[in-house]
């Protein structure tokens, strides 16, 4: 599983070549978040050539897609083909099932091994949160559940003690459940002021050793400087050891 | 407050609360409960003059009759103690709309609003929540004597001991789309109930996450704390000007974020800003009507008995 995930905004292929060189583990090629709702048309059909691009380098390639324009979405990105795609905002297990028939449409149409395509499952609302074990078991494509910018997409803000508010609550639900359904939870456990994956490379090490800690495999992030702190703060051998 | 107590009854209108909660439950001994309940339909008008809601907690045992006795034009919900199952918020529902009809109340109208004290209800949370449309509001307690004592959890820590619990408050409260009661955590390592300057901590926690719901408090002291703590600052609404302009400008550049004196600006920020402006707006609404209420009440007063009025 990758330990450091950066997404980049799809229309940007400069953001895009300098992802594929930051080390980075998976580039998210993003459709949603990070790109305007006018450029969104354009943006469908940049992600061929952005595909290419991120897949020079040698990390996993997925595109974030909206659940709101599913098939547009996917029918841009099945191929070439990425490793997966990440579904943000997903709210039930309906819209993982839709996905998958989806996906297993285009796989067979472009000839692409059936199965291929992996799904992360964003849940990023309190609807999502809620029904995260149903989506997580929603289909062999989950391979892994993440809270995305559920800390923007909630509204939750920091509190005195500089914890986001319901974060450890989600963020603890969240691993219990993506370990019982046998996926990955990504994620790291970013304090105030880091908010919305932003944050120092220093701040950004100390957030995903705590989420390691709490039982997070790799996390998402949005800057190329945050990237090495991951993959340290993620790496197989970087668990602390107990000194005799 | 409770209700057998007349002087807190008589001087609560001057209090300057959004809401007060006439208490038939912990404040009122075994003995007296009978008599609070026929207080009650007195008390409801005579805690609104101050242009406060009124709110009225019965007991978990004595449903029927503490809702005959309370359920009265002018109330506006009815707080229910150590909620356990959603079958008991369906029962009271029941018994409210007919107390409603009965009793000339537009339908619906009445809130209920159910407490969750216990380790049963806090597993059951879901479906309490959801078990009503009279339940409105819901979300997390900073952890009562109740709730504490049940669970087994210390009151007085300077760490977060209800993660779990507030968490699943306020999730079923997100999910279901009800309005959302937050209780950041604010250490409380004195068990003070009546020190202002804590409520005033508390209720800024609050608003800073985002929060336009107090859960109220036990003492005087601590009313214009909340309203304080839970109303804009002029910072605040001065801020969500400046964040809302950095906005039109990303606007017009078709980024979706950048960052200005090491903020970042986005959408999310823009929505925030909006939310503390329109919430000052209300708060100053609110703050205008109590003021007439309490002005329309003090004028009856002095026509009516001019030495009363102090």
């Amino acid at each position: 599983m990758p330990r450091s995930w950066i997404l980049v905004p799809v229309s940007k292929p400069e953001q895009i070549e300098q992802a594929s060189r930051s080390g980075a583990d998976a580039i998210v090629l993003d459709l949603v978040e990070l790109i305007a709702e006018n450029d969104k048309r354009a943006g469908r059909a940049n992600v061929q050539a952005a595909i290419r691009t991120a897949k020079a380098g040698a990390a996993q390639v997925f595109v974030q897609i909206d659940p709101q324009s599913l098939d547009a979405d996917l029918n841009a990105c099945v191929w070439p083909e990425p490793d997966g795609i990440v579904m943000s905002r997903v709210e039930s297990p309906e819209q993982i099932a839709h996905a998958d028939a989806a996906l297993s449409r285009l796989e067979h149409e472009r000839g692409v091994a059936p199965g291929t395509l992996k799904i992360v499952a964003a849940v990023e609302t309190a609807r999502g949160n809620h029904a995260a074990y149903d989506i997580a078991r929603a289909s062999p494509r989950v391979r892994a559940l993440t809270l995305g910018r559920a800390d923007l997409v909630m509204d939750l803000r920091a509190e005195p003690s500089h914890e986001i508010h319901l974060m450890p609550y989600l963020m603890q639900r969240l691993i219990i459940i993506a370990r019982a359904a046998g996926v990955a939870p990504i994620g790291a456990w970013w304090r105030a002021p880091d908010r919305g994956l932003l944050a120092t490379p220093e701040n950004t090490y100390e957030a995903a050793q705590r989420g390691r800690a709490i039982g997070f495999k790799g996390a998402m992030c949005l800057r190329a400087n945050q990237v090495e702190p991951l993959n340290r703060a993620f790496a197989r051998d970087a668990s602390p050891r107990l000194n005799g | 407050m409770p209700v057998v107590t007349p002087r807190f009854i008589d001087h609560a209108w001057r209090r300057g609360c959004d809401f007060i909660v006439i208490d038939l439950e912990d404040s009122v001994p075994q003995h007296l409960k009978a008599h609070a309940r026929s207080l009650v339909k007195d008390a409801i008008p005579k805690v609104s003059k101050g242009g406060a809601e009124a709110f009225t907690r019965i007991n978990h045992d004595s449903v029927l009759a503490d809702l005959e006795a309370i359920v009265w034009p002018g109330l506006k919900r009815v707080k229910y103690p150590k909620t356990e199952h959603a079958e008991e918020v369906r029962l009271l529902d029941s018994i409210i709309t007919r107390l409603e009809r009965e009793r000339g109340i537009p339908p619906g109208t009445i809130e209920i609003d159910p407490g969750i004290e216990t380790a049963l209800g806090t597993a059951n949370i879901f479906e309490i929540a959801g078990a009503s449309p009279r339940v409105r509001e819901f979300g997390a307690s900073t952890g009562g004597y109740d709730y504490s004592r049940d669970l087994g959890v210390e009151m007085f820590v300077d760490f977060d001991q209800f993660v779990y619990a507030k968490g699943e408050a306020e999730l079923a409260a997100r999910t279901l789309g009800l309005g959302v009661r937050g209780a950041p955590f604010v250490a409380n390592t004195t068990g003070s109930v009546s020190d202002g300057g804590r409520a005033l901590l508390q209720a800024e926690a609050a608003r800073q996450c985002g929060f336009h719901l107090g859960g109220g408090g036990l003492n005087p002291a601590v009313v214009e704390s909340h309203n304080q703590g839970l109303t804009p600052t002029e910072d605040d609404v001065r801020d969500a000007h400046w964040v809302l302009e950095q906005y039109r400008r990303l606007i017009s550049t078709g980024e979706t974020w950048i960052e200005v004196e090491g903020r970042v600006i986005d959408r999310y920020e823009a929505a925030r800003a909006r939310d503390t402006l329109e919430w000052a707006a209300l708060c100053a609404e609110r703050d205008r009507q109590k003021a007439e209420a309490v002005a329309r009440t003090r004028a009856e007063m002095a026509k009516q008995d001019p030495a009363a009025l102090k």
